[in-house]
């Protein structure tokens, strides 16, 4: 289970990585919330280690860790705000421009 | 709260709840400003009410931050408050040592002179019905930063910041708001996930979030595996805050294109919030890590370097001041790497007076800009423009002067404290350890002629050269913005540069506190006994 959720994270975050770095704006989006996924998922598993009950259960030494779930909610919280922004970022900057190039969005180099 | 009222003897629990009171005082500066946001919102649609009443909120702000300097400094105790009455490690705590209060204390006082210049400005975006309600959750959001005690409430606050200083941006008049805006978005998400991995590796490590209770368990067992990396992730989100050289690139674009009353907060106090990270990081969480110090004198001197080079060749005024800040902001994480009681007094001093001169050079070049044909503060545009604003050529004279450091400013008066705290480690030491000292101070030399150059190359450009009318309609405007808020800060920092005794007395004191973190531990830590009893 460990190796699986260590295997995804590394692709979550090889994908977002590469998606962030694309000419794309549109695409480089896409890569900051894949990104954020891959985060969130880490801090699932910093908690959760051992834990194959719910928290607050009874059996000892087998929960999970509650704190690292509510740091996610905070983290997702933030994210789809953030998200949402740069989304309408982006429609505003690809409407001026006429193009979603990272390349030819250079305005501020002059 | 009931149950300790109940257990403790009656006298005891009254002079508790009396500093259980006083400790509210820690939070104020936080929930001033984002309380007053919420309501300037609800003002939305009348624009002069709302102004004032983002002002007054402001003010009552730096009040109770002022407050909570005073008290900290003459009680000589931080005043810890923990959320909803939490014991320590477990709920959120807030602490204001004395680092956290000047800092705080810092912020809300630069901030009330954004505010003031935000009133008298001309900006379409600052009439923006969300303007105000965004500055004051920048201000909230900085100071919650700085005052908090817990690590991943310094992720929760420092996304605010990011948030509401994006959203001021892309709303700005320049043009070029909204790229500026995802430019900086894009990248701040970058160092958001740097530190959500580092608090990670930190949880997962150490089994806390509270940064007193992760101080006294790093140094309880500092061979966890994931520390360095966390240490290595942290670092890299205050050195993208704090704009340090190899992750600069975003800040002069951002820098420009902001609202100038924004701007200058952004390129003054906003990038302070890395600075104190590296304080903390480098004197509480690990004290022990020598080749983190080294490595920011060395990206300091960089910084310094590159900074003033890039400033002396830009075609901005906005932006030759947003270089000017990469270097400056090198010379305090050169002090901070240091890190002896001198120097890092110098960096906490440097922090402060930069934050002043800073903000009033960028609030001097919007002037212009406002003034200027076409709203921008390009030196083609711009150049010319100072014959009909000589009043802003005396206030740019005084601050650039205060910049390069020449006396009787406060810019004098910080590059002396760091210089002096170099020659004095020098003295200490033998000789290869003398050379970290003597080629910083050298290049530290040199940058100070640098920023002579950029400061003169531009007061020329402006105010010597004629102005140069490309068309018979082009025509400098009669009214800019206010000069009231440079005008005011330029008279502090001369005040600043005079009797300095008092804030150099202060930072010494605060150095002294940052270089005993049992105390501060102690202190977050030991709050819990009137709940646990």
């Amino acid at each position: 289970m460990e190796i699986l959720k260590a295997l995804s994270i590394g692709a979550l975050f090889g994908i977002g990585l590469y998606q962030l770095l694309r000419r794309n704006i549109i695409r480089s989006a896409i890569g900051l919330a894949i990104t954020s996924n891959a985060v969130n998922l880490f801090l699932l598993s910093v908690g959760a280690y051992d834990g194959v009950v719910e928290a607050y259960a009874k059996a000892i030494g087998q929960r999970s860790d509650a704190l690292p779930q509510a740091l996610i909610l905070t983290a997702i919280v933030i994210s789809l705000g953030g998200f949402a922004f740069v989304l309408s970022l982006l429609y505003v900057i690809s409407a001026r421009y006429r193009t979603g190039d990272n390349d030819e969005v250079k305005g501020l180099s002059h | 709260m009931h149950d300790a009222l109940r257990i403790l003897p009656a006298g005891t629990a009254q002079s508790a709840t009396r500093r259980n009171i006083m400790t509210l005082l820690a939070i104020l500066p936080i929930i001033i400003p984002l309380t007053g946001a919420a309501i300037a919102m609800l003002l939305r649609r009348r624009f002069q009410l709302q102004a004032a009443w983002a002002f007054g909120t402001m003010l009552t702000s730096f009040a109770a931050s002022a407050y909570l300097l005073w008290v900290v400094w003459s009680t000589g105790r931080p005043v810890v408050y923990q959320m909803g009455r939490w014991p320590a490690p477990f709920g959120i705590t807030i602490a204001a040592d004395l680092l956290s209060a000047i800092m705080a204390a810092m912020v809300q006082f630069v901030f009330v002179f954004g505010f003031l210049y935000a009133l008298g400005a001309k900006d379409k975006a600052v009439r923006h019905s969300t303007f105000y309600p965004l500055f004051l959750c920048l201000v909230a959001g900085l100071t919650g930063g700085m005052l908090t005690g817990d690590i991943f409430n310094l992720f929760v606050m420092i996304e605010l910041v990011v948030i509401s200083g994006t959203v001021l941006t892309a709303i700005s008049d320049d043009r070029y708001g909204p790229e500026a805006a995802y430019k900086y978005f894009l990248i701040s998400s970058v160092a958001t996930f740097c530190l959500l991995f580092g608090i990670g590796s930190l949880y997962v490590s150490y089994g806390t979030l509270n940064m007193a209770d992760l101080a006294a368990r790093i140094a309880a067992d500092p061979n966890q595996t994931l520390l360095p990396v966390a240490i290595v992730l942290l670092a890299v989100t205050f050195m993208i805050k704090s704009a340090v050289v190899p992750f600069h690139f975003w800040q002069p674009d951002f820098h420009t294109a902001s609202p100038t009353p924004v701007s200058a907060m952004l390129s003054s106090v906003v990038v302070k919030i890395g600075v104190y990270g590296f304080l903390r990081l480098t004197t509480l969480l690990v004290p022990q890590a020598d080749w983190l110090r080294a490595l920011l004198v060395v990206l300091g001197i960089v910084g310094i370097i590159f900074g003033g080079l890039g400033a002396a060749g830009t075609h901005n005024a906005k932006r030759m001041f947003a270089y000017s800040t990469l270097a400056q902001i090198g010379f305090i994480h050169v002090g901070v790497g240091w890190g002896t009681p001198l120097s890092l007094a110098a960096a906490i001093l440097f922090t402060f007076n930069h934050a002043l001169i800073k903000s009033t050079m960028l609030m001097l070049s919007g002037y212009l800009a406002s003034r200027a044909p076409v709203k921008t503060a390009s030196f083609s545009v711009i150049r010319g423009t100072g014959k009909y604003a000589p009043l802003a050529g005396v206030l740019f004279f005084i601050g650039g002067m205060a910049l390069a450091g020449i006396p009787p400013t406060n810019g004098f008066i910080s590059k002396l404290a760091l210089f002096q705290s170099g020659v004095q480690a020098v003295q200490g030491s033998d000789f290869a350890a003398t050379a970290t000292y003597w080629v910083p101070l050298l290049l530290l030399g040199i940058s100070s002629i640098i920023t002579l150059v950029y400061v003169f190359r531009a007061l020329m450009k402006i105010w010597w050269e004629p102005f140069a009318q490309k068309s018979p309609e082009e025509k400098i405007k009669p009214h800019g913005d206010s000069l009231l808020a440079p005008g005011l800060l330029i008279a502090v920092c001369l005040v600043f540069g005079i009797w300095a005794q008092p804030l150099l007395q202060l930072t010494q004191d605060a150095s002294a506190w940052i270089r005993q973190p049992q105390a501060y531990v102690q202190a977050v830590l030991g709050e819990e006994m009137g709940w646990k009893r």
